[in-house]
């Protein structure tokens, strides 16, 4: 289980995803990155990214952003060119041609990892290369201009689910990557947020040292995509955990433990949703019941999840 | 009524008009305004508009719609091609009329995303394992975006074979004025699919003779309908006979190339005397009218022929008008592509290709210069 990080030991280690980037203001991916790459201590780093946002932002003609070497690779395989690389690494370490102690890390989006990435993603997990898989999470293709993926939420506006007299959004719900992660039986799977840094590097720095593969699946907020206040960033990430919209968990060895429970703190959907211009037309006296909808199956899921969490660890041997 | 639109929403308007009514895709800059107008228009005309989870997906659907009965059509950019590429190899052994819109962009790979090319031209060419001819029809402005559709609608379902749009960024994502009821006038009139007989024995792939095409039976319709990606017979029964492979391969390249005539689709430009021939297609066409006419302002003679339907070849047409000159211009947006097919044609004549693949347009300077035309 992930310790927090001293505020001390956080300032002291250094930025590997450094200022200059084009990101937009607010945006929740460098904040990603930049908390990720901080658990990986002073190990050296591969990083490979698949295109979208944190990929084009940070490495504009003629600058990149990233302090470690960086591969960027097609949208749909970057978990498959990391295996590739980590593979390698395996190879040159065993001919002795290699001796620093490199970790591999993949970044993509939730279109890059729930959608088109998603094959090659479980392929490595299930070949059991040793690296770290991180989804930043913003629930569309902000890239390519809020088209909808597998992780927006029910009602949310985007480009390609319009809204009007027909259609109110999103008709589906989104589906649950951390739980697909899961399923592979990894090491090591989290669920973190944008608005908790320390909490982040610590998921990152057991990612980091897990043995196989780990994944990260992280809540990253898009003011762009969301119509949401730039101000506001880090707060709606903070709210959309607070109402078990997102929890904040880790499967260890296949052991399910929730970092954050609010219990009698914990806030209606409803609260960040107003705040979101992507869900507004939620709030007409017409489309209200698709609130409820949102907010039974956040109840539901957050429900199963607390169960999952009082299983007991199935690596434990029972009597 | 004059509107100013851009190309990617005339392909739109050209696809409902054609009769598409299912469209899959999956977001690529800059063909997703494609994408984002087939969700918003399709619905209101009773058709249905899906966002795949990824390129394999959406052509997937595409080809599961068409073979269900509706008229499908897909969009992307250069590597969106590369992911379809299995699936238009089975839409030409299934026999599936199915039109794929490729806004081209700079290659390889992702490239420039935002930046236009003709890159992909022979790729599309050949874009299937086996090596089969393939309908590509290439757009100059939002007009020809809107007509061009149309005929790629027409071709497929008269072909039953997968056409490609090759339109790309400058056209598809440049807004002009489009007059809807020039453009509809100047539009071939959509057909419907021809549909075989409730009645008749059914056999998915009858073809007496190797160019004949036969009608469709949509699945679930009156006949029990196979389809195959594997080597098969015109029942689509799997095969191993050598005669019945080789009619069937004759089959899928014959129903093309004898009715590459038919297909074409250009604009000749002749002017007597002139000993040098321009060929262009898709926005350097733009260019190479623009040079047209300051070459001839000035005196200058110069014949010009822009190819709409760049394959099936139309070689009647090439070899007419390269027969008249002694120098041939082909400008690309690449480094030498189409200039090879040209070559092939006009043996002995000297010519010349202009290439750019810098993200920037050919202008009509630079093709008059390294033309020689003045």
């Amino acid at each position: 289980m992930a310790t927090k990080l001293s505020p001390k030991e956080y300032v002291k280690r250094g930025d590997r995803l450094t200022g200059g980037h084009r990101l937009c203001a607010g945006c929740g991916a460098s904040i990603v990155a930049r908390n990720v790459l901080k658990g990986a201590k002073d190990h050296p780093v591969v990083v490979g990214a698949a295109t979208g946002c944190l990929e084009v932002s940070t490495s504009l003609y003629p600058y990149t952003a990233w302090e470690d070497a960086y591969i960027h690779t097609a949208f749909e395989n970057v978990a498959a060119t990391v295996s590739g690389v980590e593979a390698a690494y395996q190879s040159l370490k065993k001919q002795g041609k290699i001796d620093k102690p490199f970790k591999f890390v993949a970044f993509g989006g939730d279109g890059g990892t729930y959608d088109i990435g998603i094959q090659s993603l479980s392929g490595a997990l299930e070949r059991g290369h040793d690296f770290v898989y991180v989804c930043y999470d913003n629930g569309a293709y902000m890239n390519t201009g809020f088209q909808r993926s597998g992780a927006t939420p029910l009602g949310a506006w985007t480009t390609t689910t319009p809204t009007g007299k027909v259609q109110p959004g999103k008709p589906q719900q989104r589906k649950n990557l951390t739980q697909i992660a899961a399923a592979h039986n990894v090491p090591y799977v989290a669920q973190a947020s944008i608005h908790d840094f320390r909490d982040l590097i610590s998921k990152a720095e057991v990612a980091f040292d897990t043995e196989g593969p780990a994944v990260l699946v992280v809540l990253s907020t898009c003011p762009r995509g969301w119509r949401c206040d730039v101000a506001q960033s880090v707060n709606m990430a903070r709210m959309m955990v607070q109402s078990c919209y997102w929890p904040l968990y880790e499967v260890i060895d296949g052991k399910y433990v929730i970092n954050y429970d609010p219990k009698k703190r914990k806030i209606p959907v409803a609260d960040w949703m107003k705040l979101q211009g992507r869900f507004s037309h939620l709030f007409k006296p017409e489309s209200q019941h698709l609130v409820q909808e949102l907010q039974d199956y956040v109840d539901r899921e957050w429900e199963r999840l607390k169960a999952l969490a009082s299983l007991p660890n199935p690596g434990a041997t029972t009597e | 009524m004059i509107e100013f639109i851009e190309g990617n929403d005339a392909v739109v308007r050209g696809a409902i008009d054609a009769g598409c009514r299912f469209f899959a895709g999956y977001p690529i800059t800059p063909a997703s305004s494609i994408l984002v107008s087939m969700m918003r228009e399709l619905p209101p005309v009773g058709g249905i508009a899906i966002q795949g989870e990824d390129e394999m997906a959406s052509i997937g659907m595409c080809i599961g719609a068409a073979m269900t009965g509706l008229k499908a059509m897909t969009a992307t950019s250069g590597p969106g091609v590369s992911l379809y590429s299995e699936n238009v190899g089975l839409a030409i052994m299934g026999e599936t009329p199915l039109v794929i819109v490729n806004v081209q962009r700079q290659g390889p790979s992702t490239g420039s995303a935002t930046k236009g090319a003709d890159g992909d031209i022979l790729f599309m060419r050949w874009v299937t394992s086996g090596g089969f001819p393939m309908i590509i029809l290439s757009p100059e402005n939002v007009q020809d975006c809107y007509t061009l559709t149309v005929a790629a609608f027409n071709f497929a379902e008269r072909y039953r074979a997968p056409v490609f749009l090759a339109s790309q960024r400058e056209v598809g994502l440049t807004r002009e004025a489009f007059n809807y009821e020039h453009a509809w006038a100047e539009a071939p009139t959509p057909l419907p699919r021809p549909v075989a007989a409730p009645d008749c024995v059914y056999e998915p792939h009858a073809c007496p003779t190797p160019d004949h095409v036969s009608p469709m039976s949509p699945i679930g319709g009156p006949h029990l309908v196979r389809y195959t990606t594997s080597t098969h017979d015109q029942r689509a029964y799997l095969t191993g006979d050598p005669d019945v492979i080789e009619h069937m391969t004759n089959h899928y390249r014959r129903k093309i190339l004898d009715h590459a005539e038919e297909m074409g689709i250009y604009e000749y430009d002749p002017q007597r005397g002139a000993d040098t021939l321009i060929i262009a297609y898709g926005v350097c066409a733009r260019s190479a009218r623009g040079a047209v006419k300051m070459v001839r302002e000035k005196g200058g003679k110069v014949s010009l022929l822009v190819l709409k339907t760049i394959y099936p070849m139309q070689r009647r047409v090439i070899k007419e008008a390269v027969a008249e000159v002694s120098r041939v211009v082909v400008p690309e947006m690449n480094m030498g592509q189409y200039v090879w097919e040209i070559r092939a044609m006009a043996p002995g004549k000297d010519t010349i290709a202009i290439n750019r693949m810098s993200t920037t347009l050919i202008s009509p300077e630079e093709i008059i210069a390294k033309g020689g035309l003045l």
